[in-house]
């Protein structure tokens, strides 16, 4: 494993970058109409549940990386095939938001451009991200996230003079389902996604931290995705949120004499870029632990041309990226975001209580 | 014909070539080598099918077909 650290305001920007990634583009919350922020509070505390389980799991085991864990609980042969599946699920997340953002560009931004040369020139720089090492995107995150919510925070102010502050009510509106799809989605999408910093929580250098680090990471996404989802919703009304493709993006053009979209391409291209950096890291060095080499380096460029090729192939078309985003990724992730590091936690504490039987196994 | 798809493929082999001369120097394990190697050419195969037209059925439609074969979703 690499010999890098990072500190807890690292890691803390990591997670909130993280989480904010594409979520901008595809808002799961929107899904319960006026009531998303029902769904937002109820999926961001059962996703900050689920990140202190994937914390507790790293202090379990210390210093151990996912294929690590998986390895150590699992045996070899399955915990090696279970880490080849987490290898998988890394690069086809790192693809998809590959594509999200790719279809956000070539849609608001950039028309004429091809979606490949989109994907091609932020997978090289990812690739380079990546190479550099987690400090040097631990260093870029303690730059680049405090424009989150400060941009965030602009956007708003540029319209607040449209606000319509009822916009939410009445509460409940259309009964309590939606509300439990929606929530379900969020956690899967991007709270269950955070699996994948186990491959990353081993390189903080205060590993006491981890839990608080994790769980105020959490809250803060929460807190980020209320007040921009409450910021919309009074602008756009709830009937609208529900149809536009791109919310926040709508929201930030509304502004009358001045274009904010370029704030909102950078809040974008900040989340994005840590997400998908932080999912190629993961799958390079999941990688080469599995095969035994020495460096993750060796397959970064390996890795990032397979992603750019998976992310042109995986969707014929953006409303078939939604329609997956929302209706098949949330099944297809339960088993590596709940069922797998459930399993993790559970043989990780029946370890902790007796550590003669994990000698027996060694 | 997307021609697009072909440069970026070119671009990408050719940073893949560099890392495999880098390979050979350094005299890195076959393993290393053979997953690079398997990787590279799964990504340009696909990558060509691309840009010919002829797209291959996507893994999310295969974990689409799963899903839908076991139950799980409608």
């Amino acid at each position: 494993m690499e010999k890098a650290r990072i500190s807890s305001l690292q890691l803390f920007l990591l997670i909130t970058g993280f989480l904010f990634g594409s979520t901008l583009i595809l808002n799961p919350a929107t899904g319960a109409k006026n009531d998303g922020w029902l769904a937002i509070l109820i999926g961001g505390a059962v996703g900050t549940l689920l990140l202190a389980v994937y914390a507790s799991i790293a202090l379990l085991n210390p210093s151990k990386t996912l294929v690590e864990i998986l390895r150590d609980r699992f045996g070899k042969v399955i915990g090696n095939i279970i880490a080849i599946l987490y290898i998988w699920y890394f690069i086809h997340l790192a693809s998809l938001v590959f594509r999200n953002f790719g279809s956000f560009m070539l849609t608001t931004t950039y028309p004429k451009t091809p979606l490949e040369v989109i994907i091609a020139v932020f997978a090289l720089v990812v690739m380079y991200a990546v190479n550099s090492g987690v400090e040097v995107v631990g260093r870029m995150s303690e730059i680049l996230v405090p424009f989150v919510p400060v941009i965030a925070v602009i956007i708003s102010l540029g319209i607040i003079t449209v606000h319509d502050f009822t916009a939410f009510l009445p509460v409940l509106e259309n009964g309590i389902s939606p509300i439990i799809k929606a929530s379900f989605n969020l956690l899967t999408f991007p709270f269950g996604e955070t699996v994948v910093f186990l491959m990353i929580f081993p390189h903080l250098n205060k590993r006491e931290n981890l839990k608080k680090v994790s769980t105020l990471s959490a809250l803060s996404a929460t807190g980020l995705f209320l007040f921009i989802f409450f910021r919309d919703i009074t602008v756009l009304g709830s009937h609208l949120i529900y149809q536009a493709t791109f919310v926040p993006h709508l929201t930030s053009v509304l502004i009358p004499g001045i274009n904010l979209e370029p704030l909102f391409n950078v809040n974008l291209i900040i989340g994005g870029s840590i997400k998908v950096v932080i999912c190629m890291y993961a799958a390079v060095n999941g990688l080469n632990q599995l095969i035994g080499a020495n460096d993750y380096r060796k397959f970064t460029t390996a890795v990032a041309t397979f992603c750019f090729v998976l992310s042109i192939w995986v969707y014929e078309n953006i409303f078939e990226m939604f329609d997956w985003a929302e209706n098949i990724w949330p099944y297809y992730s339960i088993p590596f975001q709940i069922v797998i590091p459930l399993m993790l936690l559970f043989l990780s504490l029946i370890k902790k209580g007796n550590p003669a039987h994990e000698k027996s196994i060694e | 014909m997307n021609s697009n798809i072909l440069i970026i493929l070119i671009i990408f082999t050719i940073l893949g070539l560099y890392d495999f001369r880098r390979f050979i120097r350094k005299k890195e394990p076959a393993k290393v080598v053979i997953v690079h190697i398997i990787i590279m050419a799964l990504s340009l195969a696909i990558g060509l099918f691309l840009a010919i037209g002829k797209r291959p059925i996507s893994p999310s439609q295969w974990i689409e077909r799963i899903l839908k074969m076991t139950g799980v979703i409608k």
